[in-house]
């Protein structure tokens, strides 16, 4: 879902483009990059990070497939108001969040996050913002299929952790 | 009286072990934690996640507490979020 939002911290006629979409199907990284840097004008940081799925668990089994579970409504949702709430704090011009659905082969992309700002610090950050709360705030649940069996996988203490460093 | 038909949709660890959905008909939990203990007779094999309070519920797609009364309301049980 694209989005065009008058920010209330900007100057009036000024705005902010959202970018959020849930992919059931595998992405292209790269593809992604192009698209939201098409149209970009008065930006002088252009920030983009990629989760891939790993090849090996954290014991040292091959995964055979990531899968994530989501919900009808609130997964969409959820990536929609961490956009939101990252163009607010860092007063982006543009981001973009894709997120993977379903299952999800070694190697391929889980998700993608971009920011273009003004300056390179609040794109930075705000990558960073985004990629904590889709950790913990976005709604998914993600379970590891490996040759030794499936896994779900819950949030870890640093996940939390990493996320708890935005609290306000 | 009787109860109220009241349907439960659980995500994640729970969907596997419970199934997406459950129908449940003329039942008699006006509460969520009613809703959680009856869930726990019923499926004993997934009762210590159906008991743990980081499984949270969800009432017309807001998060509710245990005293919420369901009153023929979808219920949706979700355990801890983990995207990225």
């Amino acid at each position: 879902m694209v989005r065009m939002l008058s920010s209330s911290r900007r100057s009036p006629g000024v705005r902010v483009v959202i970018d959020t979409r849930l992919s059931h199907d595998i992405f292209d990284a790269t593809s992604e990059f192009a698209r939201f840097a098409q149209g970009l004008t008065d930006e002088g940081g252009l920030v983009s990070f990629v989760g891939v799925a790993r090849p090996k668990t954290k014991d040292g089994a091959d995964v055979e497939s990531l899968f994530l579970d989501h919900h009808p409504r609130l997964t969409e949702r959820s990536l929609e108001e961490i956009g939101q709430a990252a163009a607010e704090k860092f007063k982006l011009d543009k981001l973009a969040i894709v997120h993977r659905c379903g299952a999800i082969a070694p190697g391929e992309a889980i998700v993608f996050v971009a920011a273009a700002s003004r300056h390179r610090r609040a794109a930075f950050e705000a990558a960073d913002y985004m990629m904590d709360r889709l950790k913990t705030d976005a709604v998914f649940w993600k379970r590891e299929d490996a040759a030794g069996g499936s896994r779900w996988i819950d949030p870890t203490a640093a996940d939390r952790a990493e996320r708890a460093r935005w609290s306000e | 009286m009787n109860g109220a038909d009241v349907k439960v949709f659980f995500f994640g660890k729970l969907g596997e072990a419970v199934g997406r959905m459950v129908e449940i008909e003329d039942t008699e939990a006006v509460t969520i934690a009613d809703l959680r203990k009856f869930l726990a007779d019923q499926y004993p094999h997934a009762a210590r996640e159906l008991e743990n309070q980081s499984l949270r519920a969800c009432v017309n797609d807001t998060i509710v507490g245990e005293t919420c009364q369901i009153n023929g309301a979808d219920v949706e049980f979700f355990p801890p979020l983990s995207g990225g």
